[in-house]
């Protein structure tokens, strides 16, 4: 970006003449670029400073990397086009190309249900879920207590003996403890802590067991409120040194493996699991798996069906449209743009809905009302609901190629227009041969950009027809009118367990896959316009 | 030798062993004596929790949630989500700190939440005596309490009294006086056209005795037990109304509700959530039990809210102070029922309902069975609905339907 | 008013040559009625919308006689809502997305159309194919890339409405940018060559050249960018957490995420309320849309 061509204005010297434009060295232009470099700059610094506050290295790398090139790119007095470009790309690089990335980092783990974090948190999750209040054991009056840094229970017996100790030292008798009015007031060598001061310390004194004796079967004293506990006992132990959960009841080791859950032996495991890396096993099972693949193909024809009918039905419909109303002549012509452009200016997942009634076989409004009583089953017919679906995104989708085509249409040169029409060309000569081509070449990347956006329209599919009518024999939740996404979707949200991973894997999929194509498909467009 | 403190020792020797005598046991003082006087004893708490309650619970949880803040001083976030994304936003949130303090939920999510560990305990002691025991058995997975519970929730036949006067002991006998009445539809039950409805329809399936799934010791194993020559006998049932036109997957569940507030159905099978609606328009309604189709007694799926704690809290000791000494008081279950309309889940509070409607919510689901809360049951629904809804509308025949979904339920969920 | 002159110049023509009726009808009557056959079609659902938005007791299914009851229950059941919370928010976050949309990528293509550099089609193909990645299925990484940036910036980070606009605006340059690229490339270069050789800076051919003769299509653009982002909720509803900060997309999705008791005639009432400042905004725009170029320098 950094090599400029002839077209380039360079600064010359000694300017020839100045008849419309002064000199922009020290102008207006560069006081706001200063000052707009200079705000970023100060945020950008401020922001090292907060990221290494809080340890985020890669927050770092990004922002110091981004400030040098900001400044380079403005004080050069090279690298004009990427003055222009810089703002965009800079938004582009954070929020579209890292969410790529992060995708495709996710794409090759096990992250989903089951495998939801860390294995430090999978492991007090396990021993929570497994700590069960010893049987009958009574809840006792206590206190929290404090030696130096170290917390410790102090527990009113029944018979009004105090016992003290920590999570390293089993419950001791303290005689000389002072009980008043049921409250533990004092313990020698001990602090006794306010309400206040427990409150501040509420997480470590929640996560404080203290063994009732020796044997730790007998289970450890614990409170949930810090006026009162009772003893529990967790089924397992976590052994940090050998990473390895045992059941106390059966002496069973479980031993973490490397699909990120703890396993014994023979094979039974313990959830939750946490997030590893699996490598490619998420593309394996896409393949291999499930009976999807068995449908992929039928989605795939779909998908591309249903990108290139709705990019051709509402371009048509659109253009056609606009055309009509490109004429000076009529009346009302500003009247008839606000109301055509209507549907347009209702939310899509909205409008979804409000079809999805509308098609209902026996009440909707389009059958009942309008079809007389007809009983066609709009959503419910595999070919109907295909239909359906064309139909509905025909509504929503030809408002926006209506405006883009009459802009388009506005920018068409006057002159050579009015030459086709006094050489007495035929306006469907002057449409096919002059309008339609050049009306092309300004919208040829928007329309692969509204085929890439339908091959991806989740919402409107997901609202409308929620994929189905289900294939009735398929053993994947997959109906007549699922795209790709929504069967991403349904594979890996819907069907039981969300599959972060797997999910990210068939998003990377088709992403490539449609990139692909787009891309043969933007290479072809090179004929009709000049890049 | 050391000693080891008595009471604790001996409690631990009951659990461990199950053999000792219950000497230790019987001279234990009354726990609730020394909690009431730490209760009233205590300074104000500070500090401040975030709950997360999904549209149709959010505004009577900040009620709730004000009269705390003025009581202990603590300062209540009530977030609203939307309830098709709360369960899975609060595993998503959870891990990262993000998530709440406290999730307001039906019970049917917490198999999921356990699986993921993102949902903490609550330890009820003795309070778990005062709820009822359906209600804290919900709350319970794999042996462990993960919540406070505070309504419970189940479907039930609905009467148009204005049409019609009988309490019918039979679907059959049901839908022939009911058509005898001359009404546009003699009952119905919300359904989709390509989801249907299991949720509506499983007082009726479990009344051919073919529940979802095979129970053990209470609690649901992911053992699928809905098939066989039952489930075939519910299919051909299905089948059978969907000819005759009683069941319409196309009776939406907002055409359900017009046609019954239109005075065009005599009976509907629903919740309490339409009920305001019903009574609002000034109609003569009564609410009974379902009446049984395949000879077995009708079982609503029953699913009871509660308050969930996250296992990720920076205030472990506020949200336990919030569950159990303020949701789990008879006073605040009793303000519950009046501002949302459903059964209390403390037996206390429920006892003191003099509501016909709400009485007869409670009798229908009496026998109702609890929402499965194991992490397969998400598995189910969709071949499920799917399935019903082809065979009411004739799209397949009923008994190959019913056994190719219970093929590829196994092949979901593994089983 | 650009359509009025026009409209004014219309009548002029039919003075001048008093068309007959048939030549009225074969040149300009037969769009008449493919625009009342159009506009029908566009109406029917909104008509819906409307009758169902002025039943108090409305729902999408089932209430098929239009306007059986005209009842305002439901608008004025919106001010107890947030309803008025998230209209705003929407339109702040709409509005600052599109007029940065429409900076960004009018910057974008003037450099893509006038600047030869190394990188350069390499950039556009990269901009082209960024945009076909499938974002429904990244919330993920985009929930976990705002936890970990408001760490550091809190005002970028989760639930935050900047936040959102910032996600949008990284989006920007990958539709629009082309839409723009392609208009920027049908104004004569010989306009840049003049104002060159006048001693104009690339700053200034930009600013005072280019950006007024495709004003045109930055007002389509900042459009179509102000309406996708007024009705985008896959993403506003990861970014935004609670109803103090939803956009109208989002409020109004849960409501209709409501399963049991969803408030369709408030709903309805909502999205009739929420489509206004679109049309508002189209009316304001449609001159520059539609007559923008038709008098500017390029025709002479």
């Amino acid at each position: 970006m950094t090599r400029t061509d002839v077209d380039t204005p360079t600064p010359s010297p000694a300017p020839r003449e100045r008849r419309r434009f002064g000199s922009s060295g020290l102008g207006l232009g560069f006081v706001i670029k200063l000052v707009l470099v200079a705000l970023v700059d100060a945020l950008g610094v401020y922001g090292l400073l907060a990221a290494y506050a809080v340890g985020h290295w890669g927050i770092i790398t990004t922002l110091a990397i981004g400030l040098v090139v900001v400044n380079w790119v403005y004080f050069s007095r090279k690298a004009i086009p990427a003055k222009y470009l810089v703002p965009g790309l800079a938004f582009l690089l954070v929020y579209q190309l890292f969410v790529m990335l992060y995708t495709g980092y996710v794409s090759f783990t096990n992250y989903g249900d089951g495998h939801n974090s860390t294995k430090s948190d999978a492991i007090s999750a396990i021993l929570l879920q497994n700590d069960r209040r010893v049987e009958g054991s009574p809840t006792l009056p206590m206190a929290v207590v404090q030696k130096g840094d170290e917390l410790g229970f102090a527990v009113i017996e029944e018979d009004g003996q105090v016992w003290v100790g920590t999570a390293d030292q089993p419950l001791e008798a303290a005689p000389d403890a002072v009980v008043q009015d049921g409250r533990i007031t004092e313990v020698p060598g001990w602090d006794v802590l306010s309400y206040a001061q427990v409150i501040e310390r509420q997480a470590d004194v929640l996560e404080l067991r203290v063994p009732v004796s020796d044997d730790p079967n007998q289970g450890a004293v614990r409170t949930q409120n810090g006026t009162s506990a009772f003893a529990s006992r967790s089924i397992y132990t976590y052994d940090a040194d050998a990473d390895t959960m045992t059941n106390t009841d059966t002496g069973a080791v479980y031993r973490p493996n490397d699909q990120g859950v703890f396993v014994s032996d023979d094979g039974a495991q313990l959830t939750p699991g946490w997030r590893v890396a699996v490598g490619f096993d998420n593309y394996v099972a896409m393949v291999t798996g499930s009976d999807l693949s068995a449908y992929f193909f039928q989605v795939l024809a779909w998908t591309f069906a249903f990108a290139i009918l709705s990019v051709g039905t509402t371009f048509a419909l659109g253009l056609f449209l606009a055309v009509v109303f490109n004429d000076e002549r009529i009346k009302g012509r500003r009247a008839y743009r606000s109301l055509l452009i209507l549907p347009y200016a209702f939310p899509g997942f909205l409008a979804a809905l409000v079809w999805r009634g509308m098609l209902n076989q026996k009440f909707g409004f389009i059958n009942e009302a309008l079809l007389g009583g007809a009983n066609i089953p709009w959503l419910s017919d595999p070919w109907l609901a295909k239909l359906s679906v064309i139909g509905v995104n025909l509504w929503l989708g030809f408002p926006y190629m209506f405006l883009v085509a009459t802009g388009a249409l506005q920018g068409l040169p006057g002159d050579v227009m009015e030459s086709a029409r006094m050489d007495g060309a035929s306006p469907a000569r002057i449409f096919r041969s002059i309008t339609l081509p050049l009306v092309l070449v300004a919208t040829a990347p928007l329309l692969i950009a509204s085929f890439a956006f339908n091959f991806n329209n989740f919402a409107l599919i997901y609202m409308l027809t929620g994929g189905g009518p289900n294939f009735p024999d398929a053993t994947v939740p997959i109906g007549a009118t699922d795209i790709l996404i929504t069967m991403v979707y349904a594979t890996a949200f819907e069907g039981g367990a969300r599959d972060y991973g797997l999910a990210s894997a068939m998003a990377i999929v088709i992403f490539i896959f449609v990139g692909v194509i787009s891309w043969a498909g933007f290479r072809r467009t090179r004929s009709l316009e000049e890049i | 030798m050391r000693r080891i403190p008595r009471g604790l020792a001996v409690a631990a020797g009951v659990g461990l062993l199950l053999t000792a005598c219950s000497g230790g046991t019987s001279e234990e003082p009354s726990a609730s004596d020394t909690t009431t006087t730490d209760e009233s004893s205590s300074p104000a708490l500070e500090g401040t929790l975030t709950i997360w309650a999904d549209e149709t619970r959010v505004d009577d949880v900040k009620t709730i949630a004000e009269a705390y803040t003025e009581q202990s001083g603590v300062q209540v976030d009530v977030i609203q989500k939307a309830s098709t994304d709360i369960g899975n936003d609060f595993i998503t949130s959870v891990p990262t700190g993000e998530g709440p303090d406290i999730i307001v939920s039906a019970h049917d999510g917490l198999g999921g939440w356990v699986t993921n560990g993102v949902v903490g305990t609550v330890d009820l002691g003795d309070k778990a005596g005062e709820f009822s025991d359906a209600a804290v058995k919900a709350m319970t997975y794999d042996g462990q309490v993960y919540g406070v519970p505070y309504a419970i929730e189940n479907i039930a036949l609905i009467r148009n009294n204005a049409i019609i006067q009988d309490t019918p002991d039979t679907w059959d006998a049901m839908v022939t006086a009911a058509q005898a009445t001359g009404a546009k539809y003699p009952i119905v039950i919300q359904q989709d056209p390509t989801n249907g409805d299991p949720y509506h329809l499983y007082p009726l399936q479990t009344s051919f005795g073919a529940p979802v799934f095979a129970t053990e010791n209470g609690s649901y194993t992911n053992e699928l037990a809905m098939g066989g020559p039952e489930g075939t006998a519910f299919a051909e049932f299905l089948a059978a109304q969907g000819a005759a036109g009683i069941l319409d997957t196309n009776i939406s569940a907002d055409v359900a509700k017009e046609a019954f507030l239109n005075g065009e159905a005599a009976y509907i099978i629903t919740g309490p959530w339409y009920v305001s609606d019903f009574t609002a328009a000034n109609m003569d309604i009564s609410v009974l039990p379902i009446p049984s189709a395949g000879g077995q007694p009708a079982q609503p799926f029953v699913g009871v809210q509660g308050f969930f704690p996250s296992i990720n809290t920076e205030n472990p000791l506020l949200v336990n102070d919030f569950l159990v000494n303020f949701i789990a008081t008879p006073e605040v279950q009793t303000q519950f029922y009046e501002l949302q309309g459903r059964v209390p889940a403390m037996t206390a509070a429920a006892e003191g309902l003099s509501d016909p409607i709400l009485l007869g919510f409670n009798e229908a689901g009496a026998s109702g069975a609890p929402m499965p809360a194991i992490p397969e049951m998400s598995a189910v629904w969709e071949w499920w609905g799917a399935a019903e809804a082809d065979i009411i509308s004739g799209k397949a025949p009923a008994d190959e339907r019913w056994a190719t979904m219970i093929t590829n339920i196994q092949s979901a969920i593994g089983g | 008013m650009a359509s009025d002159v026009a409209t004014v110049r219309g009548q002029q023509t039919t003075l001048e040559h008093k068309p007959p009726r048939s030549r009225w009808w074969r040149e300009v009557g037969w769009r008449h009625v493919i625009g009342v056959v159009a506009i029908a079609y566009c109406l029917l659902p909104l008509l819906y919308i409307l009758s169902a938005s002025l039943n108090p007791g409305g729902s999408l299914t089932g209430s098929n006689q239009l306007f059986k009851t005209i009842d305002f229950t439901n608008y004025s059941d919106l001010g107890s809502t947030d309803f008025s919370t998230w209209a705003v928010n929407s339109l702040i976050v709409a509005s600052v997305t599109a007029v940065g949309t429409v900076l960004m990528c009018a910057s974008a293509a003037y450099a893509f159309s006038r600047f030869r550099f190394t990188g350069r089609r390499a950039t556009l193909t990269g901009l082209l194919l960024v945009q076909m990645f499938p974002q429904t299925l990244a919330f993920v990484a985009i929930f976990l890339l705002l936890l970990s940036i408001g760490d550091v910036f809190p005002v970028l980070g989760l639930n935050s409405r900047l936040a959102l606009i910032a996600v949008y605006l990284g989006a920007a340059l990958g539709t629009n940018a082309f839409l723009m690229y392609g208009f920027f490339n049908t104004i004569p270069r010989e306009l840049d060559e003049a104002a060159k050789i006048d001693g104009a800076t690339h700053a200034q051919i930009f600013v005072t050249i280019i950006l007024r003769l495709v004003a045109p299509i930055l007002a389509v653009v900042g459009l179509l960018s102000f309406i996708a982002t007024y009705g985008e909720f896959v993403i506003a509803r990861v970014v935004l957490q609670t109803p103090e900060n939803f956009t109208l997309a989002v409020g109004l999705y849960n409501w209709a995420a409501d399963e049991r008791n969803a408030p369709w005639g408030l709903f309805a009432a909502g999205a009739v309320i929420a489509s206004v400042p679109i049309i508002v905004l189209f009316q304001f725009l449609q001159r520059y849309i539609v007559g923008g170029l038709t008098s500017g320098s390029v025709k002479g």
